[in-house]
């Protein structure tokens, strides 16, 4: 019941928030140079096609109904037809998601593992020495501050020197070849969780610091509980809270396509797709690719939700 | 707390290394940016200036790109666009975002709604994948790049001045000035603007930094700034096609942007923590 | 003679605030003695918050001791290390604040939180027992609770029980009952006191309402300026207070007043100390005061049964009251 009056809202926002973003890239589809029906069939098509796509999408039909009928296609599953391969985008986005889910949770693992514990270490060891110079600040500013197309260079010009263990490019799928996939992989997982482990390690430090102004752990170390105890069984909890959030914002633009990642370690994911999609002047990709990351996005922040008045037993009483 | 603690709590923080670090860096690069056309650094579009593909000397700092050009004022050059454009774009986007969000907490109701899904559709595009569309519609180009900026940091804004006007309109000194008469922009500009600043202030540092990254993204992608002009990302790009045969346009570049987003973050630190202090208690 | 269960001595407490540093405690002595409830009375930034805070080393970074000693349980409360601090509070102190629904954490039900103040994983039917002591029945469904769905007099019953679970020697509670409604006040004042007698411990009160907890209380102390000014049994201090902050804080006291008679709230706000006070802390308010308040520091001394810290006790407490005093 709580949890219901709690949700309903959210999912209508969402719903509401979905609805503003297939507007708003409907309506870019109408501002592209050469109009809809090059998007569909690419600029080089005869007047034939043209008139067929015109009716089947009518064209000539007011914006309303065009937008109508979009969205009743996307329903069905029409997302468009690349100009290149002349298949369904949606059939191609999705045999290219794996790959980019993969990615996004090795770096949301990496993220989370390294992020999380060293931002509670620092944020306790801040409140106890006083002192705000700590390694929590310089591997927070430093994370945040390195571009993963910078990392991913540098990356690639070391292990080009030694190639070790990684391989740069070459990609094979994960049920093919587990350990040639790792390879491949975990150098771009990588560059993109540094982003993350300062995100997260940044908003981490800042709850941990947050909790411990409160009266409660005041409360338990007046009883007498080691520093240990405390951040075991009330620190660690009340400070995910705010991090749910965070991790949720993170992994939802992971998803949305790690472009210049992919891009830069030719990983096959979604977002190298959309690029050359764009160099292709493949417009259908771009369009269904970047409705697809928005809508990912909002659906991830939509859990996050649940997680998060489930973690949270105050959500959803009105205060 | 007794009333005295409250007093203690209210610190002024003193500058730590990280601090002074961030407030010298960035003072150097916008020194650089500004004044580098003036500098004897060397003119960034002369081809043939050396030979091509030069390794680092004393002549050429930052050695030399594939025409020969000197790589140092090249990196003066790019310093000076990414910091531009990103405070154009950063600029324009608080002013909007600051009026929208004082809107939509003062004003509440309908205008509230629309705003704060305004602001959450906006959100909902990753920045760079939102790049694309944009790059797709407008071309490659600066205009594109501003426009990704603000539609990224636009919402940052909105909720953050949203949010603390929410817990300021309902104070006395509004009531008062609403009752007095004052009309609705008076109040927002004269009674509100003054105490949604702070938070402005220190989310114009965070977005100033995202905004960097976007920029020198793009261009890295050969989205944003085109030739002959240069951005750090573009002197990236450029830079990485002769990754393993020249790394020191990369990694100069790079260096140097990295320097540039951390300054930021870190002078974005010292405000933040100098207008909400955060002091939890040690548990000993 | 034994020792005392808390001896402070001279008292010394101030707080950086990066600028200056002000003094909360200006040299503040106090003994309490086993089984026994002390009130602390004085209005906020007089520092009975800070001495109470003190007790059990509490204090945020900022505060310093500046001199003097706490002696708790035979502990130098000042001097010693982390892990006998942690064992003293553990097994000799229990704290109750004054809010207490944010003094539990608001991620973990009641019987959690109950079970972690027992000392990890008691049985069900001691948890409940501890409860009824509080006062508080219905058990399985506060022990299924999280803070933030029960009352304030609920929680605080909570507070108190998992306050007295280890069963403490020195029960130390700040304004147990300024954040709840007036009406159940004067209950869970009760069920401290009664579980105060029941165990024979001592119980301090924090309190700025000096008429309610005296009659919880054995002793009183008022403090002022960081000083304990009045010390004595409620019975002689209430009845003819020696001390004219005393005097001030029982006239300006509501229920106290006759019908047509105005409430005197006491004139000026408390001082706020930089360095150690060389004059009488009050005087500015005072209307006793005399050349000799501003120019020497008014010292301890026993006077008809209690210790004031006033140059002027004499005639302040062969002053004509303007209000009936209430019949204890």
């Amino acid at each position: 019941m709580r949890l219901a009056t709690y949700l309903l809202p959210r999912v209508l926002a969402a719903l509401v928030t979905l609805l503003g973003v297939s507007v708003l890239v409907f309506l870019s589809l109408r501002l592209l140079p050469g109009g809809y029906a090059d998007i569909l069939l690419g600029p080089f098509v005869t007047p034939e096609a043209r008139a067929v796509i015109a009716q089947r999408y009518g064209l000539d039909q007011p914006l309303v109904v065009q937008y109508l009928r979009w969205v009743w296609a996307m329903l069905g599953g029409d997302f468009g037809v690349s100009m290149v391969t002349q298949r369904p985008v949606i059939d191609e986005l999705l045999r290219r998601a794996p790959v980019t889910l993969q990615l996004a949770l090795i770096a949301l693992v990496l993220a989370l593992a390294v992020g999380y514990p060293l931002g509670v270490l620092s944020g306790v060891r801040a409140a106890s020495r006083r002192k705000r110079r700590d390694f929590g600040r310089v591997i927070g500013a430093m994370g945040a501050s390195v571009p993963d197309f910078v990392l991913g260079s540098v990356l690639i010009f070391v292990f080009s020197v030694w190639s070790l263990w990684f391989r740069v490019g070459g990609y094979v799928p994960l049920g093919v070849d587990p350990v040639g996939n790792l390879r491949t992989m975990l150098l771009p997982g990588l560059t993109l969780s540094v982003f993350g482990v300062a995100l997260i390690l940044r908003t981490t430090r800042d709850a941990v610091l947050r909790v411990m102004t409160e009266p409660h752990i005041t409360a338990a170390v007046a009883r007498g509980a080691s520093p240990g105890a405390i951040i075991r069984r009330h620190i660690l909890r009340n400070a995910a809270i705010p991090v749910v959030t965070v991790v949720a914002t993170y992994f939802g633009f992971l998803l949305g396509g790690a472009v210049i990642v992919e891009v830069l370690f030719s990983v096959p994911g979604v977002g190298l797709y959309i690029f050359n999609g764009l160099l292709n002047r493949d417009y259908a990709i771009v369009q269904a690719g970047v409705l697809l990351a928005a809508m990912v996005f909002i659906t991830i922040n939509m859990l996050a939700d649940v997680l998060y008045a489930l973690i949270d037993p105050r959500v959803g009483v009105s205060r | 707390m007794s009333g005295l603690a409250r007093i203690a709590r209210r610190g002024r923080p003193r500058p730590n290394g990280l601090t002074i670090f961030g407030v010298v860096t960035l003072g150097c690069l916008l020194f650089l940016g500004v004044f580098g056309p003036w500098l004897p650094l060397g003119d960034p579009s002369r081809i043939a200036a050396g030979p091509r593909l030069d390794a680092p000397s004393a002549q050429f700092l930052f050695g030399t790109d594939e025409l020969g050009r000197n790589f140092l004022p090249r990196v003066v050059q790019g310093i000076r666009s990414t910091f531009l454009l990103s405070a154009v774009a950063v600029a324009i986007t608080a002013v909007i975002g600051t009026l929208l969000g004082m809107a939509a907490g003062y004003l509440g109701r309908h205008t509230d709604q629309i705003v704060a899904r305004g602001a959450d559709i906006l959100f909902a595009f990753p920045a760079l994948v939102a790049g694309l569309l944009v790059a797709a519609i407008m071309g490659p180009g600066q205009a594109s790049a501003i426009t990704v900026i603000s539609i990224a940091t636009l919402p940052l804004f909105i909720r953050v001045v949203r949010s603390v006007t929410l817990g300021v309109a309902g104070r006395g000194f509004v009531t008062a000035a609403e009752v007095a008469g004052a009309s609705t922009l008076r109040v927002m500009l004269v009674h509100l603007l003054p105490n949604v600043m702070g938070a402005v202030i220190v989310q114009l540092t965070y977005a100033l930094s995202i905004g960097m990254i976007i920029e020198s993204g793009l261009s890295f992608l050969g989205l944003g700034v085109q030739p002959p002009n240069a951005s750090l990302g573009s002197l990236l790009r450029q830079g990485s096609a002769y990754l393993t045969i020249a790394p020191w346009m990369v990694l100069s570049s790079g260096v140097v942007l990295s320097l540039a987003i951390m300054s930021v973050n870190l002078v974005g630190d010292a405000v933040r923590d100098a207008l909400e202090p955060l002091k939890g208690r040690p548990l000993t | 003679m034994t020792a005392p269960l808390v001896d402070i001595a001279d008292l010394v407490i101030g707080y950086d605030t990066g600028m200056r540093q002000v003094r909360a405690l200006d040299g503040a002595s106090l003994r309490i003695d086993e089984d026994e409830t002390l009130a602390i009375v004085g209005e906020s930034g007089s520092g009975k918050t800070t001495l109470g805070m003190a007790a059990g080393r509490l204090l945020p970074p900022e505060a310093k001791v500046i001199g003097g000693s706490i002696h708790v349980a035979g502990v130098d409360v000042t001097r010693a290390d982390d892990e006998a601090l942690r064992r003293l509070r553990h097994d000799k102190l229990g704290f109750v604040f004054q809010n207490p629904t944010t003094a539990l954490d608001p991620t973990l039900r009641i019987g959690r939180q109950v079970a972690l103040a027992m000392g990890g994983r008691p049985p069900p039917e001691a948890i409940a027992e501890l409860l009824s002591r509080a006062e508080l029945n219905e058990s399985e469904r506060i022990l299924r609770a999280f803070p933030h769905e029960l009352s304030g007099g609920m929680a605080q019953r909570v507070v108190i029980a998992m306050a007295i679970a280890r069963r403490p020697h020195l029960l130390i509670a700040d304004e147990p009952t300024a954040s709840l409604d007036a009406s159940i006040r004067e209950k869970v004042m009760s069920t401290l006191g009664r579980l105060r007698a029941e165990s024979g411990a001592s119980l301090v009160i924090l309190s700025h309402d000096l008429r309610m907890v005296a009659r919880h209380a054995d002793r009183v102390a008022v403090m002022y300026g960081g000083r304990i000014v009045e010390l004595g049994s409620v019975t002689r201090v209430m009845q003819a207070p020696a001390h004219p902050y005393t005097r001030a804080l029982l006239t300006a006291a509501a229920g106290n007043e006759r019908p047509g008679e105005r409430l005197c709230p006491i004139p000026g706000t408390p001082p706020i100390l930089e360095s150690r006070c060389e004059a009488c802390a009050y005087a500015d308010r005072c209307a006793f005061r005399e050349t000799r308040c501003d120019t020497e520091r008014p010292e301890a001394r026993p006077f008809l049964g209690r210790e004031v810290v006033c140059h002027r006790a004499e005639a302040v407490i062969g002053a004509p009251t303007q209000a009936r005093q209430e019949d204890r």
